[in-house]
């Protein structure tokens, strides 16, 4: 089901309301989180043409969940006016070298927000 | 009135013309556009991040709280707005350092510290940021020791990351409102640390 985008003409009122409240982009899920903090996860290699927040430098990687961020809507297929697909958003911890090699500090990691769909379980 | 001829830029032009298309069509208000405009003119900057992270470092509790949801101790001051609806604060220590970027687009909490400066959106940040922390840090007159763990986070989905910088040494005197002036934009992005008072407060006799 396509989602619809409004095309009036925003008040003075509406957008001082959005600066204040921004915009919510929490979902709801039933499902508990498929990971905990601590699961080792692999960024799932994919390379659709249309839009996704799946960065080309993780896909294939290994990491760690650090954290479950909560549910929200999935921007993959929200940016093509599709559906909302509410999913967990984890905060996944990839060592530098895991990403960039051994020339990569030994001590460096990059955390990237990840959702459930760009994720599988090693 | 003289007419005063001042070349524009291909962008400012470019701008102008969907602009008044957007009013003439109906589709865009000017009243409204103005409204955004002076938001992000007088009242959304930095100074709003300055005051969190100055809050932060005089009240033990609160930076307990912010560390630990960063949204709700935000919302406290009344700082949320749009484009930082879900935060995460990061601290930095003597072993850690925390650096931001979206190697995606561009996000950044607007409402903690305003529209993000011209070299974060650019290509070369975003791309450098995650691959080569430390000599991008470098560049920015920042070395990090090889013992500090750098720690980048790359904010590609809805929440957005401020940065709770190390308090400089020898601010025990000041008040909340003078460390606030203390705190930089970039020092909330990672790329900078926050520098004591010149001249120094341990001078005063």
């Amino acid at each position: 089901m396509a989602i619809e985008t409004s095309n009036e003409c925003m008040t003075v009122a509406q957008a001082q309301s959005l600066l204040q409240n921004g915009v919510d982009c929490r979902g709801v899920s039933d499902d508990p989180p498929r990971f905990q903090a601590g699961d080792r996860v692999r960024a799932k290699v994919m390379h659709p043409i249309t839009y996704t927040r799946l960065p080309r430098y993780v896909r294939g990687k290994t990491g760690t969940i650090a954290k479950v961020n909560g549910v929200y809507v999935f921007p993959d297929t929200v940016g093509q006016r599709l559906a909302t697909k509410p999913q967990y958003v984890y905060s996944v911890r990839f060592a530098a070298q895991e990403l960039w090699g051994p020339e990569a500090s030994p001590r460096d990691c990059l955390y990237i927000d990840l959702f459930d769909d760009h994720l599988d379980a090693t | 009135m003289a007419h005063t001829h001042r070349p524009e830029s291909e962008i400012a032009l470019r701008v102008k013309a969907i602009e008044s298309l957007l009013v003439e069509k109906g589709i865009v208000d000017p009243a409204t556009l103005d409204t955004i405009i002076e938001a992000y003119e007088h009242q959304i900057g930095p100074h709003n991040g300055a005051r969190i992270v100055a809050k932060a470092w005089v009240d033990a509790d609160y930076k307990q709280r912010l560390l630990a949801d960063g949204t709700s101790a935000i919302a406290e001051l009344g700082l949320t707005g749009f484009s930082s609806e879900h935060m995460v604060v990061v601290e930095n220590t003597p072993q850690v350092h925390n650096l931001i970027v979206c190697t995606l687009c561009s996000c950044y909490p607007w409402a903690i510290l305003g529209l993000p400066p011209t070299w974060y959106k650019s290509f070369a940040y975003r791309s450098r940021a995650v691959i080569e922390p430390r000599k991008v840090l470098q560049e920015f007159g920042l070395a990090i020791p090889d013992e500090v763990e750098i720690r980048v986070w790359d904010s590609n989905a809805d929440l957005r990351y401020l940065v709770l910088p190390e308090r400089p040494q020898d601010t025990e005197d000041l008040s909340e409102a003078a460390l606030a002036g203390l705190v930089t934009r970039n020092a909330m992005i990672g790329t900078a640390k926050v520098q004591p008072p010149a001249p120094p407060s341990t001078l005063a006799a």
